[in-house]
């Protein structure tokens, strides 16, 4: 367990343990290109050099194991000079485009030039010309004279991802980033490579020229994509609407989780922000009547739901009214229509079960269970492993004991007992955020609020309920489910105050002790992924 | 000791004015003389111009706006225009840039792609809301390729509506400077 | 009977037809002397068919503008007073000039024909009074406006108004004293004298403090600046603030008839009238001796022409009074009026009576 001295501070670390991850503990941030906490060192961009007391030179300090009384400076006048040099070096090709780059704002170059840069340029010569923004896959756009070769992506793919697309190629000056002979960067979590790109030479071609980045308000949140429930950062536009032609969210950036998904994110998780401004959002209620489907005001509309309901129960039964919900609900959500089911006394509550069906899986991050709160509705006891996939629903539904259905989110219509069963329904409530087949057949529609519009938590395929933030206001008249169902639930003498966020939560933990504190991730701002430290760092 | 200043408690009135001062009259004659010099001047030079003489001589300070103009300062900011690249394409790269600093939020870019990767990025609009600018010359300063100027000299821009004070890309493309010789020269308009 | 009238008609058109051309002139006079004094070009843009004349189309552009505006009267206003009150002003401005002479006796066949509206023995009283009368119209407009802003600004054209008209008054007293008659006409006659056998006997030089008193106790009758405290743009914007169109058109031209008649009334009483120096009623008798007869109706057309030449002097006197000087602040306006002008003007009347007891002995 060596003990080291970094600006003056002791600490003692590990053995192993790397100058720059010990400065980084003491919380001293040492600038870098080429290291990357998540990847294999390269000692590449000599970025990093500090001074360490009876070393001949400056040594990098990604490099450097620590060792026992070893005394280091991050900050000297020569770690100055020397970073400046390096810079200087670095940027001797490099086309200074910043205007046009999608990286400025967010370019550990330009942050560094800002503090150790020499500002009066001392090079004449002619620089290297070198091929500009072309493809390299279907995510990725690479810029030659942009790279500074320090080698992130190639170490990704080749580490991480395990594809093995990217090389560097050539000699000296000539040298750059260049795909395999036939590959294209086409793996299932290419869009990393952007990220990690310090410098502009990897830009997204679905962000590109959508926004400036700084222009971008920022919001922890949880991907909904899979079981594995990746912490992410959803980056959106409100202040600037023209510019992205009405997209709100424009870009999704992993968050660090060491428990959970690292530094990375998936490309469907990246991607998978589109049904959020899409044109099928439903933004008011709609009721069908003989006269086609016309919109509805939100009291009239939610009115209507718990007359339909009440009536349903006075006239046939409490056995009459199913709850169908869908594992993408929150644990709010679903504890909130646990409530309201628990008070109106309804117990046929099921969900569709895709487990039949399971997605791509790799052993990295993608899970086949495409649902990011399965566990939850496990742990609330709403997931009956005997009565799977709600079938039962509509043989019940057949035999007219089920008269009136509330559908949450899903298209049933995708199952085809359900299809069948669901003309002969005589009242459906869909609540959902975007249209769908169902949507379309049902009486009476809520909008609902996407994971980008409303707080809440899920529970990955861990057990771990991580919470995710409100980044956007509800599109149109839509609200979150729990918010709908407490409004419902007001119809029906509920007390508003045990729907209130704070107030579910609590009860939340104290019926189900598998919710307790320990378990509910707050989103943690603070492990935020490594560029954002950085910007904060250097502002 | 500190010197102690004596302050009058009320301003001394008619001091220093002497007899016939204080009866107003030759002031009041003085005062007649100087603007009825002025006007008999005046109304000379007009005679002659009616007659077409002395023309080179202006009998007035007045200048005749907007038939006449004055020839501004090279330094003044006026109504922006976009500068062009040799083929006529805006030599904007939508950076942004005059956008972010733009104190009263006034300028409105949509960037897009150009299909030269060399020049990358162009805007496919650009507007400017002159009804909100506050010709603060900020987006001229930021500027990084020298594509907007406020060197038109152009200030009569004003509209009867709202939307017609927002100058889309094309306008702001074919603004043409219009300059005159010096400051303070005054020129004929058409 | 039928020809009386009809003389008395012709008077009264010809005199109103010159009262009102030079009140419309006036108008343009305003902007322009002012805009020569002050090296600028004045109002040149209202054009009939391109022609512009010099600008002489923005009186007629005013009027019509004046005319075709709201004619507003505020909330609380009293209605019939308000719509009185510019007719008062005006009516009285306009009848005061019906006592000056604007010309000698013309003989039409044998009829002689007196140049002048009305041939009063009390013409000066007469004057004074509709001069005086005029005031009733400020202040009801002041206090019909319900507006506490018009009502100061009636106030102070009230208390402006007795400052200055006593010292009118009194300012006149030494020049009735010298000419023995408060009839315009025989005081016009009068200057038709020679003093010290070649200087016209007019009344500036029988007056010479008379006339100054006169003519600053005059200018502030007008409330014109530098005495246009009762309309005070700048600060209280006075009596007629709550009077739009052709209401407040008709209180923009009393002050103008005013001035015309404050003109015609220091031309008749200091400047002999319509008499052209060495002018009489067979033609010129130089000093030297020289005679030019001329015909009765030629020396007639002079005198009016003479007359009219003097009235458009002091007009241009008086524009260039109001674009020379600044206003007056209130206090300093009635410390003038009253401990000015009103002892020299009381001490000119006895030194007047001093000089004439002793030329007389």
């Amino acid at each position: 367990m060596p003990t080291l001295t970094i600006d003056g501070q002791p600490i003692t670390v590990s053995k192993g343990t790397t100058v720059i991850q010990a400065a980084e503990a003491l919380g001293i941030y040492i600038p870098r290109y080429c290291y990357h906490p998540g990847l294999s060192i390269a000692g590449s961009c000599r970025m990093c050099l500090v001074e360490i007391e009876k070393a001949p030179r400056l040594e990098v300090a990604c490099y450097s194991q620590a060792a026992d009384g070893m005394v280091v400076h991050t900050i000297t006048e020569n770690v100055r000079l020397a970073r400046r040099s390096v810079l200087e070096f670095l940027l001797s090709n490099h086309p200074l485009d910043c205007p046009v780059c999608d990286q400025s704002g967010e370019c550990d170059l330009q942050n560094y030039y800002m503090e150790f840069g020499l500002y009066q340029s001392r090079f004449l010569e002619n620089k290297i010309k070198r091929r500009k923004a072309y493809p390299i896959g279907p995510h990725v756009m690479l810029d030659n004279e942009r790279c500074i070769l320090c080698s992130r992506c190639v170490r990704f793919c080749d580490e991480v991802s395990k594809s093995h697309e990217l090389g560097i190629v050539n000699r000296g000056e000539r040298s750059e980033i260049a795909l395999y002979e036939g590959r294209e960067l086409n793996n299932a979590y290419s869009g990393n490579v952007i990220d990690i790109c310090p410098v502009g030479a990897l830009t997204e071609r679905d962000f590109r020229f959508q926004c400036r980045v700084w222009y971008l308000n920022r919001t922890a949140s949880i991907c909904p994509g899979c079981a594995r429930g990746c912490n992410i950062e959803i980056h959106y536009n409100v202040l600037r609407p023209y510019q992205s032609k009405g997209k709100r969210i424009l870009r999704i950036k992993p968050r660090f989780n060491p428990a959970v998904n690292k530094w990375w994110i998936c490309d469907e998780g990246r991607y998978g922000f589109r049904h959020i401004d899409a044109s099928n959002r439903l933004r008011e209620c709609e009721a069908q009547t003989a006269d086609g489907v016309i919109p509805l005001g939100m009291e009239t509309a939610l009115k209507t739901a718990a007359a339909w309901i009440g009536e349903s129960i006075e006239q046939h039964g409490k056995d009459s009214v199913g709850f169908f919900l869908s594992p993408e609900l929150s644990n709010e959500d679903l504890y909130a229509i646990l409530k309201l089911a628990r008070h109106l006394g309804i117990s046929k509550i099921d969900f569709r079960n895709p487990g039949e069906h399971p997605g791509f899986e790799d052993n990295f991050l993608i899970r086949g269970d495409k649902n990011p709160n399965r566990r939850g509705c496990v742990e609330l006891g709403l997931y009956h492993r005997q009565r799977e996939n709600g079938g039962w629903m509509a043989e019940e539904i057949k035999q007219g004991t089920l008269r009136m259905l509330v559908a949450f989110l899903q298209d049933l219509s995708l199952e085809p007992e359900f299809k069948a069963a669901l003309v002969s329904l005589k009242r459906l409530i869909f609540v959902g955020s975007n249209s769908n087949a169902t949507s379309e057949q049902a009486g009476l529609v809520l909008p609902s609020a996407t994971y980008a519009e409303k707080n809440g938590s899920f529970t990955n395929f861990q057990g771990r309920a991580q919470r995710f933030e409100r980044a956007l206001v509800p599109l149109g008249d839509s609200l979150p489910e729990n918010e709908l169902i407490a409004r419902i639930a007001a119809h029906f003498r509920m007390p508003e105050q045990p729907f209130e966020r704070e107030q579910l939560l609590l009860d939340l933990r104290a019926e189900f002790p598998f919710f307790d504190q320990s378990t509910l991730d707050p989103p943690d701002v603070e492990l935020a992924y490594q560029t954002t430290i950085a910007q904060r760092e250097h502002a | 000791m500190e010197e102690i200043v004596k302050v009058p408690k009320q301003a001394e009135k008619g001091s220093g004015l002497t007899f016939w001062q204080r009866t107003y009259v030759p002031e009041i004659v003085r005062g007649l003389k100087l603007t009825a010099a002025h006007f008999f001047g005046n109304l000379a030079v007009h005679i002659f111009h009616l007659l077409g003489l002395w023309t080179e001589h202006r009998g007035a300070a007045t200048v005749q706006y907007p038939e006449e103009m004055r020839g501004y300062s090279s330094r003044l900011r006026s109504l922006h225009r976009l500068t062009k690249r040799a083929d006529g394409s805006p030599r904007c790269v939508a950076c942004m840039m005059c956008e972010t600093i733009c104190p009263a939020s006034c300028i409105y870019i949509v960037a897009a792609e150009h299909p030269d990767p060399n020049i990358e990025k162009y805007p496919e609009s650009f507007d400017i809301d002159l009804g909100k600018c506050v010709f603060c010359g900020f987006c001229v300063e930021v500027c990084p390729e020298d594509a907007i100027r406020m060197d038109t000299h152009i200030l009569d821009f004003a509209a009867y509506s709202r939307e017609e004070m927002i100058w889309d890309i094309h306008r702001l493309l074919n603004n043409e400077p219009r300059r005159a010789e010096g400051i303070g020269q005054i020129r004929k308009m058409k | 009977m039928m020809e009386g009238l009809a003389v008395a008609a012709g008077k009264v058109a010809f005199s109103l037809f010159v009262l009102l051309n030079f009140v419309m002139l006036l108008t343009w006079a305003e902007r322009k002397q002012s805009a020569l004094m002050q090296d600028r070009i004045g109002a040149n843009r209202a054009s009939i068919f391109g022609f512009t004349w010099l600008g002489l189309f923005h009186p007629l552009a005013d009027a019509l503008k004046m005319v075709s505006k709201e004619d507003f009267v505020p909330a609380g206003a009293n209605r019939g007073l308000h719509a009185v009150a510019p007719f008062v002003a005006l009516f009285f401005a306009l009848i005061s000039f019906a006592a000056i002479p604007f010309g000698d006796q013309l003989w039409i066949g044998r009829h002689p024909v007196n140049l002048q509206v009305i041939d009063l023995n009390i013409g000066l009283l007469y004057v004074f009074a509709a001069m005086s009368m005029g005031v009733y119209g400020f202040v009801l407009a002041g206090w019909a406006s319900n507006n506490n802003f018009s009502l100061l600004g009636g106030l102070r054209a009230a208390s402006q108004m007795i400052s200055y008209e006593i010292t009118i008054g009194a300012a006149v007293i030494g020049l009735v004293m010298v000419f023995g008659t408060i009839n315009l006409q025989t005081i016009v006659h009068r200057q038709g004298e020679l003093l010290l056998g070649f200087l016209p006997a007019w009344g500036v030089f029988y007056q010479p403090l008379g006339f100054l008193l006169f003519v600053t106790a005059a200018m502030a009758e007008t409330k014109r600046a530098p005495f246009d405290l009762p309309e005070g743009e700048s600060e209280i914007i006075g009596y007629f603030l709550e009077y739009s169109g052709i209401k407040f058109g008709m209180f923009l031209m009393t002050d103008f008839v005013e001035t015309v008649v404050v003109a015609g009334l220091v031309a008749t009483l200091f400047f002999g009238g319509w008499q052209f120096p060495y002018l009489y009623r067979d033609g010129f008798h130089l000093p030297g001796g020289g005679i030019l007869v001329l015909s009765q109706q030629v020396v007639c057309v002079i005198q009016v022409l003479t007359f009219l030449s003097k009235l458009a002097f002091f007009c241009w006197l008086s524009l260039l009074v109001r674009w020379t000087f600044p206003r007056f602040r209130y206090d300093q306006l009635i410390r003038l009026g009253w401990q000015m002008m009103l002892p020299l003007s009381i001490l000119n009347v006895v030194v007047t009576g001093g000089v004439l007891l002793l030329l007389h002995r």
